[in-house]
């Protein structure tokens, strides 16, 4: 089977900034893929030229079997990050023109138009003129502009920025359908939570450079849990928590509110740690705190700053989040 | 090919339905259109029948004969005869038109019933001795009816032609022994009488007056007249292959006409543009149609849509200016061949001049960003608009001559000389078409550079020389 998107050795810089450095990957037919990064980490110039929409300097892109998108451009749905609709047209109108330049024509078109619109609660609007939609209203029509030619490659960037919770399921449950009629679908972001939960796999972009491509679980078992969280049954004295400080395998503990965090040193394995924590203290609860894919970029990118002051910020930020009450998530 | 049509067809959709462009391009020559057509019934709705008539209390008792004589129905008919070639005359002279063109045209061929029917008149000559006041009673008693409700014979105007009038009077401020002066006659008439009976009364009245002022003298009034009638110069153009008649208000006004109605369709349509692209841009609309069609397939669609406009507009207001012509019969003012290249030379002028304008709208984000790269480009633009009358005047000239090769102003200057007064090389027309098309190539190759980069760039608005840089980066 042919891979919906082949990247192999893509360099681009614009001007003196280098956007985009030696990118490769693959991605094969049927996947749900997240591009995440920070924002002006690259994602939106990979997948601009992705959708030869700009060319790279060097290196070669193929999609969906084709040597640029431009072949293949009715086979792909775009959501691009700036997007917009024509403030004076119809919807309707708005979603029926978008579809005859993807291709689609015929008797079928409004019916599919309406079908979509009906989907996504907006049927009422379908005579409205864009500009009177709200703006959750306006990303549900851009989502539909993106899939409404059925397209077999999705490309959605930032496509959750700024939805409400519920607005923001409706979007997800809307990509896993689209991902469970074997279409590929590629999402950027920069809300690792929303990536997390949703995809199969993650590509990771920092300052231009792929730093991370693997499976959430792959993700999970390379990057070990570093913490551990105890509610002890009663207080602990300074002898006790000396005690605790020196089992095998705990590097330092700190103590927030009434938790005591095990910061691991990673020489065993957080299983084996935790039972001797539970067997040298008696606990109301304790458990592994698995880092989250926020954590593992953190970390990432603090490996990677360039410039000492750049890493002491990211460990601020990551100290921060590892602060009182454990793992921050989003 | 499709893509770039359903492009061009919601450009040209947007524009041609809004009602701003109903309003402001559509109505104007709609209406005139109308209007022309229409003049003809609407001229149908005559004056009332004026039916009456005219009592004379002659002083003199030499004029009221010939007043008499005068609105018969056959001398008034002579005389409505006679008008028509005097207009006819006039018309041909000042546009060029042979005398029986224009007489067709003035006479009513195309505007029949153009002419009210002729006044039912008649002269009764009241005895000297008459009060004017009691003349005037009956006038009095129907002032406040209807022309129709006057009864069978109404008085209408009441001349009165005081003896001194033809026999004159010694002149009482004059010291010169023998000096006359001759005094004006009083008309009183009825207030629904129509302005031109009313005018018609005292043209005849005067002119039977001097009439029998100079049989007083003993002299032919006839032959008096035909003496002192001025005569009025025939102009004629000598050119290579003859003589023709001159025409020097067609000769200004018909290449102005057709220069200034490419212009205005030109920037019309190129101004739509402009604004369109900087809309796709600031809504961000633009980069999902870039998902659907390539940045050349958008920019192609654009332009066609919107020089469909422009079309649509040259086409209304040069049919709207044929039906004129055609209406009053000077069609052979416009040679055919001159239509043909006016649409050869609006298609040069707004592909290179509109391309320029979208490379401009796609590379700002709002329409105040435009003018500052809008003027310099104008700046070259409104050379044909400023010289246009020196290039008609003399279409040969050296200034015209090279203007007729620079890019982006050739066409204007080129319709400007082709129908203007004297004819050029032959050589010239081809020749300024074949560089009016390197300009066109020229021009949508730059801005498709410029569209392709621009359409994404949001930020600082770039210079001028930035655009070039893109140009050369591209």
């Amino acid at each position: 089977m042919t891979a919906a998107i082949d990247i192999k050795g893509v360099n681009k810089t614009f001007g003196p900034k280098v956007a985009v450095r030696d990118m490769s990957f693959t991605i094969s037919q049927g996947e749900l893929i997240g591009l995440i990064g920070r924002n002006g980490a690259g994602k939106t110039t990979t997948i601009r030229m992705v959708m030869s929409i700009i060319f790279p300097d060097s290196g070669e892109i193929s999609v969906l079997g084709k040597r640029s998108a431009v072949e293949s451009k009715d086979r792909i749905g775009y959501l691009p990050e700036e997007r917009g609709l024509y403030k004076k047209m119809k919807v309707g109108v708005f979603l029926n023109y978008v579809a005859r330049l993807k291709g689609i024509d015929g008797a079928g078109l409004d019916k599919r138009v309406r079908d979509w619109l009906e989907r996504v609660e907006l049927l009422g609007s379908a005579k409205k003129k864009c500009e009177e939609l709200s703006k959750g209203m306006q990303q549900k029509v851009q989502f539909i502009a993106s899939v409404i030619h059925e397209p077999d490659l999705i490309i959605l960037d930032e496509p959750f920025s700024g939805l409400d919770p519920v607005n923001s399921r409706l979007l997800s449950t809307l990509v896993d359908e689209q991902h469970a009629a074997g279409r590929t679908v590629i999402f950027s972001t920069h809300q690792m939570s929303q990536a997390e939960a949703v995809c199969d796999r993650i590509i990771m972009v920092n300052d231009g450079n792929k730093v991370l491509d693997d499976t959430i679980a792959g993700i999970r078992r390379r990057h070990d849990p570093k913490t551990i969280e105890a509610e002890p049954l009663h207080a602990v004295g300074d002898d006790e928590f000396g005690a605790l400080a020196r089992l095998p395998g705990v590097e330092s503990i700190t103590r927030a509110n009434s938790h005591l965090l095990f910061n691991l040193s990673g020489r065993e394995s957080a299983e084996q740690v935790l039972a001797r924590i539970v067997q040298a203290m008696p606990v109301s609860g304790i458990r592994i705190v698995r880092p989250t894919l926020e954590d593992v970029f953190i970390d990432i990118v603090t490996q990677a700053a360039k410039t000492p002051e750049e890493r002491a910020r990211l460990e601020l930020i990551t100290s921060e989040r590892r602060g009182p009450g454990g793992s921050a998530s989003d | 090919m499709n893509k770039i049509l359903t492009v061009a067809l919601r450009e040209f959709l947007a524009v041609v339905l809004t009602r701003s462009f109903a309003l402001g391009i559509l109505l104007p020559p709609v209406m005139m259109g109308i209007v022309i057509t229409l003049m003809p019934a609407l001229m149908n709705q005559k004056p009332p029948k004026v039916q009456g008539h005219v009592a004379v209390i002659d002083h003199s008792g030499v004029v009221a004969d010939a007043l008499v004589k005068a609105f018969t129905l056959e001398s008034m008919e002579a005389r409505r005869e006679q008008e028509h070639k005097a207009i006819a005359e006039a018309t041909s002279k000042a546009i060029g038109v042979d005398a029986k063109t224009a007489e067709q045209a003035t006479k009513g061929a195309s505007l029949p019933g153009a002419q009210p029917d002729l006044p039912t008149l008649s002269v009764k000559v009241l005895p000297p001795d008459t009060d004017p006041e009691a003349a005037k009673a009956d006038m009095r008693a129907n002032a406040d009816k209807r022309l129709s409700d006057m009864g069978p014979d109404p008085r209408l105007a009441l001349v009165i032609i005081p003896k001194a009038s033809v026999d004159g009077e010694p002149d009482a401020d004059n010291s010169q022994a023998h000096a006359t002066t001759y005094p004006d006659f009083p008309i009183f008439t009825s207030p629904r009488l129509d302005p031109e009976v009313t005018k018609d009364i005292r043209n005849e009245t005067g002119r039977a007056i001097v009439d029998a002022r100079l049989r007083s003298s003993g002299l032919d009034a006839s032959k008096v007249r035909q003496l002192t009638a001025r005569p009025d110069a025939d102009v004629h153009v000598v050119t290579a292959s003859g003589e023709r008649k001159g025409n020097e208000a067609a000769q200004i006004l018909v290449p102005g006409a057709f220069m200034f109605l490419m212009w205005i369709s030109v920037f019309t349509a190129g101004q739509y543009l402009l604004t369109s692209t900087i809309e796709e841009k600031s809504s961000r609309v633009m980069e999902v149609l870039l998902s659907a069609v390539s940045p050349i397939q958008l920019l192609a669609g654009k332009i066609i849509g919107k020089g469909a406009v422009g079309m649509l507009v040259l086409t209304l207001y040069a049919f709207t200016g044929m039906l004129a012509l055609v209406a009053f019969a000077m069609m052979d003012l416009v040679p055919w061949q001159n239509l043909i290249y006016l649409v050869v030379y609006f298609a040069i002028a707004y592909f290179s001049i509109s391309a320029i304008m979208t490379a401009v709208g796609s590379a700002v984000t709002e329409v105040a960003e435009a003018q500052s790269l809008m003027s310099p480009i104008m700046l070259i633009l409104v050379i044909p608009m400023m010289l246009w009358f020196p290039i008609l005047r003399n279409p040969n000239s050296t200034f015209a001559q090279v203007c007729s090769f620079v890019p982006f102003i050739n066409p204007f200057v080129m319709v400007l000389r082709i129908s203007g007064s004297e004819p050029i090389p032959a050589w010239q027309i081809p020749a300024s078409m074949l560089v009016g098309a390197a300009g066109v190539c020229l021009a949508v190759w730059a801005a498709s550079k410029v569209f392709r980069i621009g359409v994404l760039m949001y930020g600082k608005p770039p210079n001028l020389a930035t655009l070039v840089r893109w140009v050369r980066m591209a």
